[in-house]
Order: C-alpha cells, then sequence, then structure tokens
C-alpha cells in the first residue's frame, strides 16, 4: 500500500503534475488540438466556409486534428539519401523536447512550482529560445534549397525578436523586482498589462513573431519555399514540426498571462482547496483566450516580408522594449511596490 | 553535381549564369505558388538576380486542333484556353468568323455579347485578385473573391446554361435570348458586389500590411510597358490608356459609356487598384446594357431563313437558337480575317487564313497573357525574394492561356 501512496504522491507533486498534465504536456496536446481546430473554425466562419466537418460531425469535426495526427502516424517516414542521416532524426526530437521543457518552470497555482527557483523567467525563456538552434539544424540537415532558405530565415527572424522579447520581460521583472514566474503574480496588484502596456504590447507581437503566426509566418513561407526548414520531412515527424509552433505558442501565451495578465487570479479558493494542481484555472482560459486571438489574425493579416518583419523588429520594437525598460525603471522608482 | 568543365551542361535548364554566388531556386512546376510552370529563380543574398520563367507546361496545340476541324467547332475548343473567362476569349474569334463570312449579327445579340462579356470580366478580376491574396497568404481574400465570384458564375448560367464553358456567341448571334427577371438578379448582385468591393479594400488593398507589400514593388514604367506591348490592366496601371474595346468594333461598346480606369504609378497595388476600378466600371456597363437593350431578333436573318419554318418559329418563340445545319459544314470563304478583344487578362488577338474549305487554313491566336509572360523577367529582378509573389500575384498571370 505504501507503494501506491508512493505513486499517487509522486504523480500530484507539483514536480510531476504541472509539467505532465496540467497545465503541461497533457493539457498542452488536447490545447493542440482544439487550437488548430478552433483557428480552422474562426478562419472559416469569417471566410464563409464551413470548416473542418466531417470528423465527428456532430461536435463540429473537432476530433479534424487527431484524425490527421493518425494519418500521420501510419505515413512512412522518408529519409531523403542526399540528407545528413543523423541530425536529420535527431533534430526534430530535440525541438519537441526544447517545445515541451518550458512547461517545467510553468507554475499553475501558488505555491505549486515545479521548480522553485528566483530565476525562472529567464531559464523558461533560454529554453524557448533554444528552439530556433534545433529548426535551424533540421533546414540544414535536409540539404534541400527550400529548407536551407526556411533555416537561413529561423535564423533571421530569431534574432529580430528575440532582443525585444527578452527586454519586455525584464523589464516586467524590474517592475516587479523579482525573477521568478510565481512571484510575479503575487507582486501584481492590478495587472501588468495596465502597468506597463508598452512591455505588453511589445511581448504580444515578439511572441506572434516567435510562434510564426501571421503575419509573420515567414519561416514557413508555403508561397515562397513551400513549408521552409519542413519540407523534407513526412509522416508524423512533420506533424510535430507543425505542432511545434502551437507548443511554443501555448507556453508563451501562459507565460504572458503570468507576467501581463495577474496569471491564476482570481485563485478559486474551493479548487484551491480540493487540489492546488487544478486551481490554475483561470491562468489556462485566460492564456486560451490569448490564443485564439492570436490565431485570429491569420484571417486579417497576410505575411510580412522577411526584410519588413527584421526592421519592424529591430526598429519599432526593439526601440519600444527600451522604452518599457525605462517606463518600468520610473514608476519602479515612483510606486517602490 | 554540375560540376563539368564547360559553362554550358546540355540542357537549357541547367545552364549556368554567373558564379557559384548566385543560388539558384527551381520554383514550379511542383509548387504551391507556381502555377502550371516553373520559374528558374537566382538570388545573390535575399535579392533576385533573375528569373527565367519557363513556360510550355500545359500546352495543348489549340491552334493546331483549331485547324483540323470545321470553323464553327472551334469555338467551345478556344473556350478552354482561359476557362475562367471564356466569353471574352472566345468573342474575338467569332468576331473574325463574321468578318470572314459577312454575317451581321442584329444588335440586340451584340448587347448580350457584351453582357456576357462584362459578367466573365468582374469573375475574371475576381479570380486573380483571389489568386493575388492566397499570393501573400491572405486567405481571407482568396476566400472572398472565390466565393463571390460564385455570384457571376450563376448569372452566366442563368444567362446562358452553363457555369463556365458557355459557347454563347456563334457567327450571326448569340445562342439564348435574355431570360426573364435577369435584370433584378442582375440588380441583387450589383448592389451585393459593391458593397464586398469595400469589404476588399478595408480588409486587402487598404490592409497597412498589405499595402507595405504592394506599394512600390514591381514597377513597371510607362515606356517599358510600351515597349515589351504589355496588355490589360498591367499596362493600364502603368499609365497607358489602351484597350481593346475601344481599339475594335466588336459588342456595343461603341454605344456605351464607360470609363477606361488609368493609373499611373505601375506598381503591383496599382494593377490591384486598376482591377477593383473595371468591376465598377463593368457593373455600370451592364447597368447600361440592361437598359438600352433593343428589341429584336438575336440571331442574323441570314441564318435564321435557313431553318426549317418549324423549327424558326420555335426559335423566335422561345429565345433558344438552333443551330442549322450548314452550321456543320459551313464553307469559310478565302481570305483572311483578325479581331481582337479585350479579356480580364488584357487583349486577345485573332487571326484566321481560310483557302475556301470547312477548316480554317491558320487559325493564329495571341493570348493576353502570353504577351504579359515577359514580365517575368523584367519586373523581380533586383526586388527580394518575398516579392516574387506578390510580383506575381499582381500580374494576374494564367499559364494555360499563355501555353496555348
Amino acid at each position: 500500500m505504501d507503494i501506491v501512496g508512493f505513486i499517487v504522491k509522486l504523480f500530484l507533486s507539483p514536480q510531476v503534475f504541472a509539467p505532465i498534465v496540467f497545465p503541461g504536456l497533457l493539457t498542452a496536446l488536447v490545447v493542440l488540438l482544439i487550437i488548430i481546430w478552433a483557428e480552422r473554425k474562426i478562419a472559416a466562419r469569417i471566410q464563409m466556409r464551413v470548416g473542418p466537418l466531417y470528423v465527428t460531425r456532430h461536435l463540429g469535426g473537432v476530433l479534424q486534428m487527431l484524425a490527421d495526427g493518425t494519418r500521420y502516424m501510419f505515413q512512412e517516414f522518408i529519409v531523403p539519401e542526399t540528407a545528413d542521416r543523423i541530425p536529420f532524426i535527431v533534430a526534430p526530437i530535440l525541438a519537441l523536447t526544447l517545445a515541451i521543457l518550458p512547461f517545467a518552470f510553468i507554475p499553475s497555482a501558488p505555491g505549486f512550482s515545479p521548480i522553485s527557483s528566483p530565476l525562472t523567467l529567464p531559464a523558461v525563456l533560454a529554453v524557448i529560445s533554444a528552439i530556433p538552434i534545433s529548426v535551424l539544424l533540421m533546414g540544414w540537415a535536409s540539404n534541400n534549397k527550400f529548407s536551407i532558405q526556411g533555416a537561413v530565415r529561423e535564423a533571421f527572424m530569431s534574432l529580430g525578436y528575440e532582443v525585444p522579447l527578452f527586454i519586455s520581460a525584464i523589464s516586467m521583472s524590474i517592475l516587479y523586482g523579482t525573477m521568478s514566474l510565481e512571484e510575479m503574480v503575487t507582486k501584481q496588484f492590478i495587472p501588468g498589462l495596465i502597468l506597463n502596456p508598452i512591455a505588453a504590447f511589445t511581448f504580444l507581437v515578439s511572441m506572434i513573431m516567435s510562434a510564426g503566426k501571421l503575419p509573420f509566418d515567414i519561416v514557413e513561407g508555403e508561397q515562397e519555399i513551400v513549408a521552409g526548414p519542413y519540407v523534407e520531412y513526412t509522416g508524423i515527424i512533420f506533424g510535430i514540426g507543425m505542432g511545434l509552433a502551437y507548443l511554443k505558442l501555448y507556453a508563451l501565451s501562459l507565460i504572458y498571462t503570468i507576467i501581463f495578465l495577474s496569471g491564476w487570479e482570481p485563485l478559486p479558493k474551493l479548487l484551491y482547496d480540493i487540489y492546488p494542481g487544478i486551481a490554475g484555472i483561470f491562468l489556462f482560459v485566460k492564456a486560451f483566450l490569448l490564443m485564439l486571438f492570436i490565431v485570429f489574425l491569420r484571417s486579417v493579416y497576410g505575411r510580412y516580408r522577411l526584410d519588413q518583419a527584421l526592421k519592424i523588429g529591430w526598429r519599432v520594437y526593439f526601440v519600444l522594449s527600451i522604452v518599457s525598460l525605462i517606463l518600468s525603471l520610473g514608476l519602479r522608482v515612483i510606486l517602490n511596490v | 553535381m554540375l560540376s563539368m568543365s564547360s559553362e554550358f551542361v546540355s540542357s537549357r535548364l541547367l545552364f549556368k549564369e554567373g558564379d557559384e554566388s548566385t543560388y539558384e531556386l527551381f520554383i514550379g512546376p511542383q509548387h504551391p505558388a507556381s502555377g502550371h510552370m516553373r520559374f528558374i529563380v537566382r538570388l545573390k543574398g535575399d535579392i533576385i538576380v533573375s528569373v527565367d520563367p519557363d513556360i510550355g507546361y500545359v500546352h495543348r496545340t489549340m491552334e493546331k486542333l483549331a485547324e483540323g476541324r470545321e470553323a464553327i467547332k472551334a469555338i467551345p475548343l478556344l473556350e478552354r484556353l482561359t476557362i475562367i473567362d471564356s466569353h471574352n476569349v472566345t468573342v474575338a474569334l467569332v468576331t473574325a468568323l463574321e468578318r470572314l463570312l459577312d454575317a451581321e449579327p442584329p444588335p440586340r445579340a451584340l448587347y448580350l455579347r457584351t453582357l456576357l462579356s462584362e459578367i466573365n470580366r468582374i469573375a475574371s478580376h475576381l479570380y486573380g485578385m483571389g489568386i493575388a491574396g492566397i499570393m501573400l497568404n491572405h486567405s481571407t481574400m482568396f476566400m472572398w473573391a472565390f466565393g463571390d465570384r460564385e455570384v457571376w458564375i450563376q448569372l452566366a448560367e442563368e444567362l446562358t446554361g452553363a457555369r463556365l464553358t458557355h459557347t454563347y456567341s456563334i457567327p450571326g448571334g448569340v445562342r439564348r435570348d435574355l431570360p426573364q427577371g435577369f435584370k433584378e438578379k442582375f440588380e441583387k448582385a450589383a448592389r451585393y458586389m459593391e458593397k464586398r468591393l469595400q469589404d476588399y479594400m478595408k480588409i486587402f488593398l487598404l490592409n497597412p500590411q498589405i499595402a507595405s507589400r504592394y506599394e512600390g514593388v514591381g514597377i513597371l514604367k510607362k515606356s517599358e510597358a510600351r515597349r515589351l506591348s504589355i496588355v490589360g490592366p498591367n499596362l493600364r496601371a502603368s499609365g497607358v490608356k489602351y484597350d481593346a474595346r475601344l481599339a475594335d468594333d466588336y459588342g456595343a461598346y461603341k454605344e456605351l459609356e464607360f470609363e477606361v480606369p488609368v493609373r499611373e504609378e505601375g506598381d503591383c497595388m496599382a494593377r490591384m487598384l486598376v482591377r477593383v476600378e473595371e468591376i465598377k466600371q463593368s457593373l455600370s456597363i451592364i447597368r447600361q446594357v440592361l437598359e438600352k437593350m433593343p428589341s429584336g431578333p438575336i440571331f442574323a436573318e441570314k441564318y435564321l431563313k435557313l431553318l426549317p419554318p418549324k423549327t424558326r418559329e420555335q426559335v423566335l418563340k422561345t429565345g433558344h437558337v438552333k443551330l442549322p445545319g450548314i452550321f456543320a459544314s459551313l464553307k469559310l470563304p478565302a481570305g483572311e480575317a483578325v479581331a481582337r478583344a479585350e479579356m480580364g487578362h488584357g487583349e486577345i488577338f485573332y487571326h484566321i487564313v481560310s483557302d475556301g474549305s470547312t477548316k480554317p487554313y491558320r487559325l493564329r491566336v495571341v493570348t493576353p497573357s502570353f504577351r504579359n509572360v515577359v514580365l517575368f523577367r523584367y519586373l523581380p529582378p533586383g526586388h527580394r525574394f518575398m516579392d516574387f509573389p506578390a510580383i506575381y500575384g499582381s500580374l494576374d498571370y494564367f499559364p494555360p492561356e499563355a501555353d496555348r
């Protein structure tokens, strides 16, 4: 009986439950299925279409993505003869691992952090910023002209968005006086979005760039380079490449909610008393709504050109992030929070 | 792989230009945005050095096929050149045949031809705008334009009985009279279209993101446009006021008032805006046509009297023309005839040579896309690689039409 008790205790500990179940991996996979479906349904509604429908018709085709994923599973995985075999196979696995890793740092309720550290914010951003390296490796190992173009675009873009992303996040941590994601929520007497709107906006745009959503889906650039770094991939690995952007978006949305939208507040006391692991329901809802907004942009915008996106990153949002940094310093002096 | 000592490798396609510092990309024929053709794009960094459009993937020997069959059968055949604009593509052929046969269509038939031509033009422009939208990954523009094109296809179906392959104009007239209640249906469609054009402007052309992709990109100068003999909206966007509707006498355009939209900028944005303006002009032309439509026969007296009396009565009563038996072996008088018409993509030109037999000795067709394809060589160099789809979309190029 002791062993069962130990397993249950282990499973319910924040170190396992948060990254694996909620809001981590399993929730992320469900979100992945629903958000892609929602994106297609929103776009379909705007574009006078029906959208996915025929899989589970009475549920509006919500399981379409599961059906697609199953199809990917049974598709042959081809390694091209000209590809660099080992990096070609390792790179997507590395990318997926790095995309899941941020959930090890994201707390879902007060006192329910998987890793209790004063430095969870830089850690989670560091992990997310390592994903482009594996995408770069995918593109290079594929040894295809389009995929190399895509890899180069990924490299350019990651430089373009990561600097404003980091600086706007750091400016908030200066404002709150902490680099721990959990403490950041407790420090927000009003949401960070109102305290420093410039940082919030800069982070949002950098986030969209990072996740490669429209109008910044430059890396995949279907009309120019087919699928960018993923062009040689088939089967489930191609599916992973597709899901990668959404996993990244989900992790970044959670971080955005924690930094700017006062995280899990208001905390449902009842749920917290039952089990703290499921008390982060508002964190999840806010993050999901944010994701819905970002995928909605697909129906409004086309794609920016690479040099335009870089110009936006460096000349507009880099400057704005510096302004937000100064604003945070000023607020810190005045408010003395 | 291509490390051969000589500069030229056996095939033209593997011809190497310059040194290793250019990056060669083969866009198409199996590429999401190439259409039925291939572009060999050479890049230096992110800048396009040269583009080699490689056409001919959908060559269907249209001219030769037309020479092997009776003249009247060329109409449904050549419709397939540009299935999205199938009346405009054949109206010039019919005009040329009429000039050769010396058959004068009655005025009502001319008005009906103009009506269908303009419906086709709107549908064709919507198609082009939709493709231009998806080239920038703007899926909403793509879906909206393709969805709204359906309205005009259905109007054309109402008039002719077929959604795309109308085969409406025949030497001497048209095949069907105006159906009842067409005017009301058109008014409904026109009101819808005017509302939708504003929506298109809001979401697409006035959208700052799209404007930044289009403005100042792919500029075609007036002199260059003339020198390369570009046609259609691409020419008019560069400030040259040339329209085959005014240049040649076909349809009822002589009796109608319309403007030829011209813009001076010559960039991608100007080309798109000219199309939007042309849709508006087409709506006004159709309104005038429906107002001024004269009553009378829709088929030339010359051919009508060849029909047996009973059939002739039926034709006059129902407004559905039955082709006289002579049409199957209509002898073209020896001689030549030319005609041109303005399609959605630009001017189409027909030259028919006959030696007096039932089949044309030579049927030459110069399509607008074939004349515009040269722009792929001239416009993209110097631009960023990502401008290539923007330029392609704005040119409204249709490979099957160019390849014939």
